[in-house]
């Protein structure tokens, strides 16, 4: 640098602080900067300003201190600004570039230790002062004053150099926030500056060496440019292919930086780690994943087989060692499932794959490791809920299908094998399944399955099996239709064993029936005993007079006022019997016969629709064939459905012990010759002994062990109370039929026969059922 | 005058009552009737009666319990059962505990003159 200031006048005053100046810190106002308002940044303005500044150094460096100032000046809108600079010998300050007021004193400086600009690189701190010559009796020269001087160090390489600073001559600007932050960056602009300043220094004492020593080296290298510049040519071209190629690998890097990040996440989702295993060095190499599967401590150790062998589960390392070192022997690819123990106890399943690289002399090996711990889990609940499923379904004697009724593919439970008594191993087909179903159930079978061929529902029926062994199943079915996601249709169901439960309420049923016939027969006999009670009672009482009279008219003489008295007496007892009839009646006796028109169909079928149950407990087949346009007959109602009820249940009872063949019951009405109607029982009974179809209809006759032998009598009664005919016929098969006709316009008459009327007794379903 | 053996009648059925007293004055009885066991028990006829015609079913005191209060009054009066009840295995069972008879309503005289016969002679 050049010492461009005067030494002389400042050596009076190098020492001149004097006593009783005011202390550094009564002229600082640095801590007021931050809280003054300020003016809200322009960055625009400092943009230009420091494009201008650049631009000035590219330019004219030899100006660009004094650019600096003038740019301050401006942008700071101060009255003066500058730069100082430390000499080389670092003892004094020198006023490098001024702009402003203070423009003149451009050239001059302040020693070291004696100005503001000291203070700030000592604390080397941005510093706001007012009124410094109060403390610094130098700057009192310095005019005008600066009522605010606001200072910036600058750096170069970390060590500072000088001030950049702004000065306010009077109090009409105050600097703020927003000039320490310009002052700032311009600050470090100056470092720049400097260096530019200073190279300019130096190479203007070095020019005029350096252009001698060209000269001659010009001179020397003037044969030898040619080669040099083919050389540099060259040299240029292989730069320019080293960058070339250098570019290229940084691509490359990227894509293979790029392809390792996407293996790497494709490892982590699918929780597959990968391996290499150099055999002959017994180096290796995990993936990322790889070590996560290991155990997070696995990832801060380094890589190594021996770790690896010693996750494996103690109970599969062994088997692991050993086909490891068997295909390793062999050169071969290996594929193993086994367990790891983690630290920590967490099992881990894993399925491992090895493959060889035979390559000499290294032989070296990839694979991966799936981490199949969740599929496992999967399977494992799957195989529990399987499990707990057909545990249920043998408890609750359930079985379960599915059945696609495109394919007539059949899916069975274990369970349903077991209930229909089949192979497991054989599969089931609709054939297989039709030759188990119960004979006499096939047709309600056929047609539920050609019901679901038709369409999508649901429906809930019950049906028989016939076993190898003679035995019957009862099932209760509950079928479900679905469509797959491809719309094909396909039916779920469930198929309990009811069997025993249908054997119960078989026989609760026939214990039922048989205690209410035993309570009706024994009540019927204390009814019949206290009937002959009743009657006997005037009947002694007629025979004793009887005998009386008769005893005192033989006497001689005979004693004609006994006999009257007694004959009175007999009389009287007379219509003390006949009043007990009546009561009996009145007690017994059926309301009034009603006549109304009759529908002999409609009844027939309200009377199947009540003993519906009863025939189905028997299993009874039911079958009606009721004739069209049938003649409306006139009659009671209620007497005509006992008769119907009566004939069904004589049907139903002689078919109770008939297995060898269908319990088949039809019920026909046909419009007969005669104008009227006809309705007939067919059953396949037991059939008619040809000497008991004469005493069919009398009472008290019964082929039944519990009958009484009053039903058929009672309801011949009735019938012929309609005026129609009650007859019965062997079929040509098994069985018999009981018909009976009526006349279209019988008149229901009632006749008040005393024999029909008891005959006729009360409640039809009860008493008929137990006679 | 011969004095007529006394039988008294127990038995809740009028027409018992009043038919057969005149039956047995012809069958040369002397007859009391009464309507209820008690009723015979609580009267002077017990030590006087040679026969008892007992109804067996009678609302209160039934005959087999008024035959089984004689015993205990050690009164051995000779006893015909009549009852309306026509049952055959009641008779056996009656004859078996010591009754004369029993005759089943509606009886001829011919049958109540015999069983009288066999009590009064036969004891």
């Amino acid at each position: 640098m050049t010492d461009a200031v005067s030494m002389d006048t400042d050596a009076r005053l190098e020492t001149a602080i004097p006593n009783g100046a005011a202390s550094l810190e009564s002229i600082l106002r640095t801590d007021e900067l931050l809280d003054r308002p300020s003016r809200p940044p322009d960055y625009a303005k400092e943009n230009s300003a420091l494009v201008a500044l650049v631009g000035a150094l590219a330019d004219h460096p030899a100006t660009i201190l004094q650019t600096l100032a003038d740019k301050v000046l401006d942008v700071l809108q101060a009255d003066s600004a500058g730069l100082s600079l430390l000499t080389r010998d670092g003892n004094r300050f020198y006023w490098a570039a001024i702009a402003g007021a203070w423009g003149p004193h451009i050239g001059g400086g302040t020693p070291r230790n004696f100005g503001p600009c000291g203070d700030v690189l000592d604390r080397n701190v941005p510093m706001l002062f007012t009124h410094w010559e109060r403390r610094y009796p130098y700057l009192g020269t310095a005019l005008p004053l600066a009522e605010e001087g606001l200072l910036v160090p600058f750096f170069v390489s970390g060590k500072s150099v000088g001030t950049i600073w702004a000065i306010a001559h009077n109090s009409r600007r105050k600097f703020d926030r927003e000039d320490l932050r310009l002052l700032e960056s311009m600050g470090r602009f100056a470092s720049a500056a400097y260096q530019t300043v200073d190279s300019i220094e130096d190479l203007k004492s070095q020019i005029t060496a350096r252009e001698r020593a060209e000269t001659e080296l010009r001179k020397l290298t003037d044969g030898l440019e040619g080669q040099v510049l083919l050389r540099t040519e060259e040299l240029g071209r292989r730069n320019s292919e080293l960058s070339e190629a250098r570019a290229r690998l940084a691509e490359e890097k990227f894509w293979l930086q790029r392809s390792e990040a996407f293996l790497s996440e494709a490892q982590r989702l699918s929780h597959t780690g990968s391996w290499h295993l150099n055999l002959r060095t017994g180096k290796v190499a995990w993936s990322q994943e790889l070590a996560a599967i290991l155990g997070p401590d696995a990832e801060q150790t380094k890589d190594s087989d021996p770790l690896f062998l010693q996750r494996i589960h103690p109970e599969d390392r062994a088997t692991v060692a050993q086909a490891r070192a068997a295909a390793f022997s062999e050169k071969k690819d290996f594929e193993l499932e086994y367990r790891l123990l983690l630290p920590g106890g967490a099992i881990k399943h894993v399925h491992a794959v090895g493959h060889c690289l035979a390559s000499e002399p290294d032989t070296e090996y990839i694979g991966a490791v799936l981490d199949i711990t969740e599929r496992k889990r999967a399977e494992e609940e799957l195989r529990r809920s399987e499990a707990f499923l057909a545990q249920a379904q043998r408890l609750s004697r359930t079985g379960s299908f599915s059945w696609r009724v495109a394919t007539d593919e059949i899916t069975w439970s274990e369970q349903l094998y077991r209930i229909f008594e089949f192979d497991p191993q054989v599969p089931v087909t609709l054939a297989s399944i039709r030759a188990r179903v119960h004979p006499e159930d096939l047709h309600l079978v056929d047609h539920i399955v050609s019901w679901a061929r038709g369409g999508i529902g649901d429906c809930e029926y019950e049906h028989r099996l016939q076993m190898p062994d003679g035995g019957v199943k009862y099932l209760h079915l509950r079928v479900h239709g679905v469509r797959d996601e491809q719309d094909r249709l396909e039916y779920i169901g469930a198929v309990q064993d009811v069997t025993q439960r249908r054997l119960s309420e078989q026989a609760l049923d026939k214990a039922q029936t048989e205690l209410a016939h035993m309570a009706r027969v024994s009540s019927l006999g204390v009814l019949t005993a206290s009937i002959a009670h009743e009657v006997n009672q005037p009947l002694a009482g007629i025979i004793n007079n009887a005998n009386t009279c008769m005893r005192m008219l033989a006497a001689s003489p005979a004693n004609i006022e006994g006999a009257r008295e007694t004959a009175r007496r007999t009389i009287r007892d007379a219509n003390r019997a006949s009043d007990v009839v009546t009561r009996l009646r009145t007690l017994f006796g059926k309301k009034d016969v009603s006549a109304e028109p009759v529908d002999l169909n409609e009844i027939a079928q309200e009377v199947i629709a009540l003993s519906l149950a009863q025939m189905q407990r028997n299993r009874v087949v039911l079958r009606t064939e009721l004739g069209d346009g049938l003649p409306r007959i006139t009659g009671d109602r209620v007497q005509l459905q006992q008769v119907i009820l009566n004939l069904l249940l004589n049907a139903s009872d002689a078919m109770s012990g008939i297995d060898d063949r269908p319990r088949t019951l039809v019920v026909r009405t046909v419009a007969d010759t005669g104008g009227g109607a006809q309705l007939s029982v067919q059953d396949a009974g037991v059939g008619l002994e040809p000497q008991a179809l004469g005493r069919l209809f009398e009472a008290f006759y019964t082929t039944k062990a519990g009958g009484m032998g009053i039903g058929l009598s009672v309801s011949r009664s009735i019938i012929e109370r309609h005026h129609g005919r009650l007859w019965a016929t062997p079929n040509d098969g098994p069985g018999a039929t009981f018909s009976f006709s009526l006349p279209c316009t019988a008149e229901a008459a009632a006749d008040g026969s005393p024999a029909f009327r008891i005959a006729a007794v009360t409640d039809a379903e009860h008493v008929m059922r137990s006679l | 005058m011969v004095v007529r053996p006394l039988v008294s009648i127990v038995d809740d059925d009028e027409s018992v009552r009043e038919s057969l007293p005149d039956l047995l004055a012809e069958l040369g009885y002397a007859a009391e009737t009464f309507a209820s066991a008690e009723e015979f028990l609580a009267s002077d006829c017990i030590d006087r009666t040679r026969c008892l015609i007992l109804d067996m079913a009678m609302p209160g005191m039934s005959g087999p319990d008024l035959q089984r209060e004689l015993t205990r009054r050690r009164r051995a009066i000779p006893i015909v059962y009549i009852t309306a009840y026509g049952d055959d295995m009641v008779r056996p069972h009656l004859l078996a505990r010591g009754a004369t008879e029993c005759l089943f309503k509606p009886f001829s005289d011919t049958a109540l003159r015999d069983a009288l016969s066999s009590a009064c002679l036969g004891r």
